[in-house]
């Protein structure tokens, strides 16, 4: 094991030179120009170096750490590339026109698949795929025609021609070209350098001007050069050479595949072609014998970087299929987005898709990026007011005047109509980058989405405020009507407007506040003593969020007993909008049900747990539990509704001391019930009602996940009872607590405990 | 190594304070020490960034028969104003302990040094970042009462991703403003 966190930021892994990046040096002006007086310091300068002792650091107040760390010491073999004991010039250390074996090529083909993939996965060309001979001598000096891309530049050569080595050239080109892809797709969308992906190709172009589909008429070439060799190489290796060129054809079809985004079962061919031959190419790996001498780290010397030397990165090769055929399935699997159904599907889609695990690799999900919002529209044929009305409409304004499009023709000021178009485009501008940025934040890597999430936060937590102030603004204007709201939890009835839209913002708010709880649960931000807290916080955001659904709830069921009283059989869509919007409050209140119970009865069970003693605090002497809760609601401390919890709150709520041991499992036990009760329902909805059209699979997976960790909760909850109940001594209970990680949970946001019998 | 399952007898160190004019005598030890768990090593720039600024906030612990270096803790101390409102930040920038002599409370003392450093110096809050599979640091600091904000992914060069862990040591004045998980 390590040591104990040698802690300064890898600052280093930033400092690679940026392709195509401009010399930046400026030459020294002049010194005999007339207006330079050019003075020897030498010597005042050795005197001044005197005065300071060894070791001194002199510096501008500009010094940072990250200077610091990217200074290097050179002709230390560890930091500077160049500092080389007399060796050999790079070149000579592998020759490119041997002969090579079938099954080298196998070999050597196979290697770089591994390389690709760990590239795929954050590491850089220049510790995988740059690592090749094949591919430095494909790359530099960067080939102007498919004629000159070959390992031995320079006309006439014969090893250029054996068959194996074209097999080799043609592989390569194609990896090369469809990374190519691969590195614009990433750069022109939302991920993070260095940490999600490394897009530096050391002024290597991936053969950017050579023509697609020149490379594909060498695949093609070689196919048949390799066909032509039967007989005189074995079959099973002539096929396994074969999927690997077919593989790459097929690869070259499958990065341009977002030319087809208004066909999607054009787009998803080639990922389906691939598959299909995924599994085959496994197989044929065992044939293969690798050349670990074609690669070597020592060719980092001649990229452009003032990178320190790093070793090859070593993937082992059922671990990079793996990668491999993931990208495949995902892809495949992410290319139904296309097919709309309505703006709560698409969410569904987009979060059960990122949720999945292991999570979607950066390419895909950048492709989905570029899906949703390529050319600012959504899917390729949707505008975003499109996307935001039906969001409105499905949410809280169903069939509503305010989307009535004809509005927007209306021009006599006076008109409530008039102003009804104003506003509602007032507020499309304004909830457009943070709706669109809860689709954008999704498509990031898990820890990034939860640190999104907190700041945007505040970004709704804002739009709230012009929301309500919009909503004041309208319901003047359509003279609306207040109406009698009793809360389901309270006493008596308030009068109250519909609010529609700062009722849609306030929901949004509400979800992320759960959703940066719930990834705390996920990424293992919490201690196992944090646990009581936590589902205590969450059950209480989730109850917030079934009141809010409630009074939701309420102004549709007027606007359906309104519709019904005064039907507009000119409009067919009124019935189904408020159908949908129905069905929506319905989803969003089971929903929010079992979040609350589930998080009530696992607060309560760790809260046992905690008293105790089965999950301990650590001693921790420094900081106090009140400046920790700042820590933990920092997040949270700019939204003004709900409202934050004081820490006395927040304490009672976790330790609830008046409440005895018997009572807090009564209270676990019932809440886990309808908890379980709820997820039967969720896990029976339909796509429509579920609102997983195009995800269903995925969606009704995470509800059986959900009905799973309330069975073990059941479970736990009785295990310890049964141990309380046993035992004479509540200090020796028999029993110890196992905190599972997420990974082995049956949800990564219920952590259930595992009670395990000492013997 | 476990900290809690190979816990021997604490041996008896000396902690020291570094100095400047300790340099020559500890340097090339500090380097070495921190160096052994690095896939790069600093370079001495990275060491003299820390030590000729901030030397009283990095602790030595030696071992009395020969003043050799068994343990060292570099960090700094600054105003950290990313975010409103500004906080005096307290950052443990390097640990380490040769191996024959972690799992008996060496770490643990040379933090709380740290610590008591930063806070006899104002520090609003202490922070670092640590491995994720560092399971004895993330051990060591959470008994301390630092508690993770926000995890990082893939961190370090090996690929792992690390956890940011925060000891607030005091509130932050709530007339600035929420002080929110920062970038």
């Amino acid at each position: 094991m390590a040591d104990f966190g040698v802690g300064v930021p890898d600052e280093i892994a930033r400092l690679s030179l940026g392709q195509g990046s401009s010399p930046t040096d400026t030459l020294a002006p002049n010194i005999r120009s007339e207006g330079i007086v050019a003075v020897d310091v030498t010597a005042k300068f050795s005197d001044a170096v005197k005065t300071l002792e060894p070791g001194a650091i002199v510096k501008d107040g500009f010094f940072t750490l990250f200077d610091s760390v990217a200074a290097l010491e050179i002709m230390d073999p560890k930091m500077d590339s160049g500092c080389a004991a007399a060796e050999a010039e790079v070149e000579q250390l592998y020759d490119v026109s041997r002969p090579l074996l079938p099954e080298e090529v196998l070999g050597i083909i196979d290697q770089l698949l591994c390389h690709e993939m760990s590239w795929h996965l954050g590491y850089p060309l220049s510790q995988t795929l740059f690592t090749s001979f094949y591919v430095e001598a494909l790359s530099m000096p960067d080939p102007r025609s498919i004629q000159e891309a070959t390992f031995i530049r320079g006309g006439g050569h014969d090893p250029n021609e054996q068959p194996m080595l074209q097999v080799l050239r043609a592989y390569c080109l194609g990896m090369l070209k469809s990374c190519g892809y691969v590195n614009e797709r990433i750069k022109s969308e939302h991920y993070y350098e260095e940490e999600d992906f490394v897009t530096n190709t050391y002024n290597r172009t991936l053969l950017a001007s050579l023509p697609t589909s020149a490379i594909q008429d060498v695949l093609l070439e070689a196919m048949a050069a390799l066909e032509s060799q039967r007989g005189s190489i074995p079959d099973d290796l002539v096929e396994a050479l074969l999927l690997r060129l077919k593989l790459r054809h097929i690869f070259l079809d499958a990065v341009e595949c977002p030319k087809h985004m208004k066909e999607p079962e054009l787009a998803k061919n080639p990922w389906r072609e691939g598959l299909a031959i995924l599994s085959a190419l496994k197989t044929t790996h065992s044939l293969s014998s690798p050349v670990d001498e074609a690669f070597s780290a020592k060719l980092q010397r001649k990229l452009a970087s003032t990178m320190p030397p790093r070793p090859i990165v070593q993937l082992d090769f059922d671990v990079a299929f793996g990668h491999l055929k993931g990208l495949f399935e995902d892809a495949l699997e992410l290319i139904d987005v296309l097919h709309y159904t309505d703006s709560q599907c698409l969410l569904t889609f987009v979060t059960t898709f990122q949720a999945k695990k292991p999570q979607p690799i950066v390419y895909v999900r950048t492709l989905l990026q570029t899906f949703l919002f390529d050319a600012m529209e959504v899917l390729g044929s949707m505008s975003i007011r499109q996307l935001l009305d039906d969001d409105f409409a499905i949410l809280t304004m169903p069939a509503h005047q305010y989307l009535d499009r004809l509005n927007d023709e209306v021009e006599a000021v006076q008109d409530p109509r008039y102003a009804m178009a104003q506003q509602m485009e007032l507020f499309r501008t304004r909830a457009a980058q943070p709706f669109l940025d809860i689709l954008r934040t999704a498509c990031q890597n898990r820890c990034r989405v939860r640190r999104t999430l907190c700041h945007l936060l505040r970004d709704w937590e804002a739009l709230q405020l012009d929301a309500e102030e919009i909503d004041q603004i309208l319901q003047v204007k359509a003279k609306e009507q207040p109406t009698m709201y009793r809360p389901s939890m309270g006493s008596g009835g308030v009068e109250s407007y519909s609010l529609p839209l700062s009722s849609w913002t306030y929901l949004y708010k509400l979800r992320q506040m759960e959703q940066i709880i719930q990834l705390g649960f996920e990424l293992e931000i919490y201690q196992a003593d944090e646990l009581a807290g936590m589902y205590w916080y969450l059950n209480y955001i989730a109850k917030s969020r079934l009141h809010h659904t409630e009074r939701i709830k309420m102004f549709v069921i007027k606007r359906v007993e309104e519709a019904q009283a005064h039907p507009i059989p000119s409009d067919p869509t009124v019935g189904t909008q408020l159908q949908r919007s129905l069905m929506y409050t319905r989803l969003s209140l089971l929903d929010a049900a079992v979040t609350w119970e589930l998080s009530d009865s696992l607060s309560c069970l760790y809260t046992v747990l905690n008293r105790l003693k089965l999950v301990k605090a650590p001693p921790r002497p420094y900081g106090t539990d009140e400046l920790r809760y700042e820590i933990r609601m920092r997040p949270f401390a700019p939204v003004g509704l709900p409202v934050l919890p004081t820490f006395e709150e927040f304490t009672a709520g976790t330790l609830q001391p008046d409440t005895e041991v018997e009572e807090l499992f009564e209270y676990a036990e019932r809440a886990v019930e309808g908890a379980k009760r709820g997820f039967e329902a969720l896990s029976k909805m339909t796509a429509e009602e579920s609102f997983s059209v195009g995800s269903h699979q995925r969606w009704a997976e995470a509800a059986k996940n959900g009905l799973k960790s309330c069975i073990a909760t059941k479970i736990a909850i009785a295990a310890v009872q049964k141990a309380v109940a046993k035992a004479a001594d509540s200090e020796n209970l028999k029993i110890k607590v196992e905190v599972p990680t997420p990974q082995k949970a049956y949800h990564a946001f219920w952590i259930v405990p595992k009670i395990v019998p000492l013997a | 190594m476990a900290v809690s399952s190979t816990k021997q007898v604490p041996v008896a160190l000396e902690y020291v304070q570094y100095e400047h004019r300790l340099e020559s005598q500890y340097l090339p030890a500090i380097r070495a020490l921190i160096s052994k768990d690095l896939s790069e090593p600093y370079s001495i720039y990275v060491y003299r960034y820390f030590l000729c600024q901030w030397s009283h906030l990095c602790f030595m612990a030696l071992d009395p028969k020969d003043s050799s270096l068994i343990g060292v803790i570099v960090c700094k101390l600054e105003v950290h104003s990313s975010h409103s409102p500004p906080t005096r930040r307290g950052y443990i920038a390097m640990l380490a302990v040769a191996s024959p002599f972690r799992g008996r409370g060496v770490a643990t003392a040379l933090v709380k040094k740290a610590i008591e450093a930063m806070a006899s110096r104002n520090a609003d809050e202490v922070v670092l970042e640590t491995e994720e599979t560092n399971t004895p640091a993330m051990k060591l600091y959470e008994g301390l009462g630092f508690i993770r904000s926000k995890k990082l992914h893939r961190y370090y060069l090996n690929g792992n991703s690390a956890y940011r862990l925060v000891l607030l040591l005091k509130a932050v004045d709530p007339d600035h403003g929420p002080n929110y998980d920062e970038q």
